[in-house]
């Protein structure tokens, strides 16, 4: 069993114990805490999230998390984000209105194109052959959102399709983002989430 | 390429998962976290479960349960539907471990709280539960189960819909629930939005049927309730007889092909 520990950041924002639950069951430890002592002492930080992204925002800033985040990151720890945690490592997102975002990776979030949601299991295309994701190529995830993240892209390392591509999965260093969920698309998303978390504690 | 879904559905009554029939009689089944986790092993694409006295008794969601198949560790996407009053209720529900939410009795009492829930949770997380039947004249009907009475499909109804803050609608065949190949078709065809994708329950019994059903482009998914019981690995069955259809192909949660 691997000896890692995954701080999963607690901002009132999420599906807490169904992220949890999967690292559990991959075999590490996770800490669920929103306090920079805990999570100063975790190998790997998750933030997860589900819902709008002007909310998650000022939970982060009502917690002090936004800075934390950003010096983390500054300090090159690893870091993923998953769905609207992906989203939130953006410099902006219109959902709603115009809201500044953790500013890690750049590019923006917008509404889909042509499409309301993006609701259901999807394959998954790795670009440039990105070593994290590379096993995980061609495989069904789980997706759902209504908003993309457009990031730059030379950080777009997986996209999805529905009638154009649509940006499933990005990097800069050691910050990954994820827009499906890992934690619940069945055996590929376990093993790309072990792949993912392996991969940046071990790079 | 976007799947269409199959997915299982666990009807819970006073705590415990039950057969439904018509909306009428119950016959017990067992633990619902039990037979989440079979449909979790399975390979179903997703995992409804729908607690169907929790409005009626105004008690809220039930978090016990939603507690009890959290500590699964299921790795299946997972719809709650039952006792949902307001936002925070819906927020709660996600943080439970629910991944998306059904919403039944809040369409008819305080549709206005629909919008709040979709400004939480994003309207991707929001599914309308609408039990329907074709009334004697020909007319689209809703049921309002908490009060076994049937109204023609109006115009307040297909304005919610059209909000934005619904992402899918669950039509259910309430009058064939349980019925083998009873799912009456006619309820999709007269199905009054055009543009809310629909997900088909009630009724669906037979492979050849579910091939029907999915093959209409107003279908994104469909649920299985009862029929799913009869036997072991019964998503893998529907899914192998479905071949040619956009599907996720049949696996089971350790991805094993069959």
């Amino acid at each position: 069993m691997t000896e890692l520990t995954i701080g999963v950041i607690d901002y009132g924002v999420g599906n807490l114990a169904s992220i949890s639950q999967a690292l559990h069951q991959l075999g590490y430890r996770c800490r669920v805490s929103r306090e920079p002592e805990v999570l100063d002492a975790v190998d790997l930080l998750l933030l997860p999230g589900v819902g709008a992204f002007p909310a998650a925002m000022e939970s982060l800033h009502r917690y002090d998390l936004v800075e934390y985040l950003r010096r983390s990151a500054r300090l090159e720890r690893p870091m993923v984000g998953i769905c609207l945690g992906m989203q939130l490592l953006a410099d902006t997102s219109s959902e709603h209105r115009l809201t500044e975002g953790l500013g890690l990776i750049p590019g923006s979030v917008s509404p889909l194109h042509g499409h309301h949601w993006h609701i259901g299991w999807n394959t998954m295309e790795v670009l440039k052959a990105d070593p994290l994701l590379q096993p995980s190529d061609g495989h069904s995830l789980y997706f759902n959102h209504s908003y993309v993240f457009e990031a730059a892209l030379e950080y777009q390392i997986g996209v999805a399709r529905l009638d154009v591509p649509l940006v499933a999965a990005v990097r800069r260093g050691m910050v990954v983002g994820l827009q499906f969920h890992p934690e619940k698309s069945q055996a590929a998303g376990r093993q790309l989430l072990r792949n993912v978390i392996e991969g940046l504690c071990h790079a | 390429m976007l799947r269409k879904r199959v997915a299982g559905v666990i009807t819970v009554k006073d705590g415990w998962a039950v057969q439904s029939f018509g909306y009428g009689r119950y016959l017990p089944l067992g633990r619902p976290e039990i037979l989440a986790e079979n449909l979790d092993r399975w390979g179903a694409d997703e995992i409804v479960i729908q607690c169907i006295d929790r409005a009626k008794r105004e008690l809220g969601p039930d978090f016990a349960l939603l507690e009890r198949v959290s500590r699964k560790g299921l790795a299946t996407p997972l719809i709650y539907g039952g006792g949902i009053r307001d936002a925070g209720e819906a927020v709660a529900v996600v943080k439970a471990g629910a991944d998306r939410v059904c919403i039944d009795a809040l369409l008819h009492d305080a549709p206005g709280n629909i919008d709040a829930i979709a400004d939480r949770l994003g309207a991707q997380a929001v599914i309308a539960s609408l039990p329907l039947s074709v009334d004697g004249e020909g007319r689209l009907a809703w049921l309002d189960y908490r009060t076994k009475t049937s109204a023609p499909v109006d115009d307040r109804l297909v304005v919610l819909l059209g909000t934005g803050a619904i992402s899918e609608a669950l039509v259910i065949d309430w009058l064939h629930e349980g019925q083998p190949h009873g799912f009456d078709e006619t309820l999709l065809a007269r199905f009054p939005v055009d543009d809310i994708p629909l997900i088909a329950f009630g009724g669906l019994s037979e492979p050849g049927q579910l091939r029907d059903v999915l093959q209409s482009p107003r279908v994104c998914a469909v649920a299985v309730g009862n029929f799913l019981n009869y036997r072991e690995h019964a998503i893998h069955g529907f899914k192998v007889h479905l071949g040619g259809l956009p599907i996720r192909p049949a696996v089971t949660a350790v991805g094993v092909s069959v």
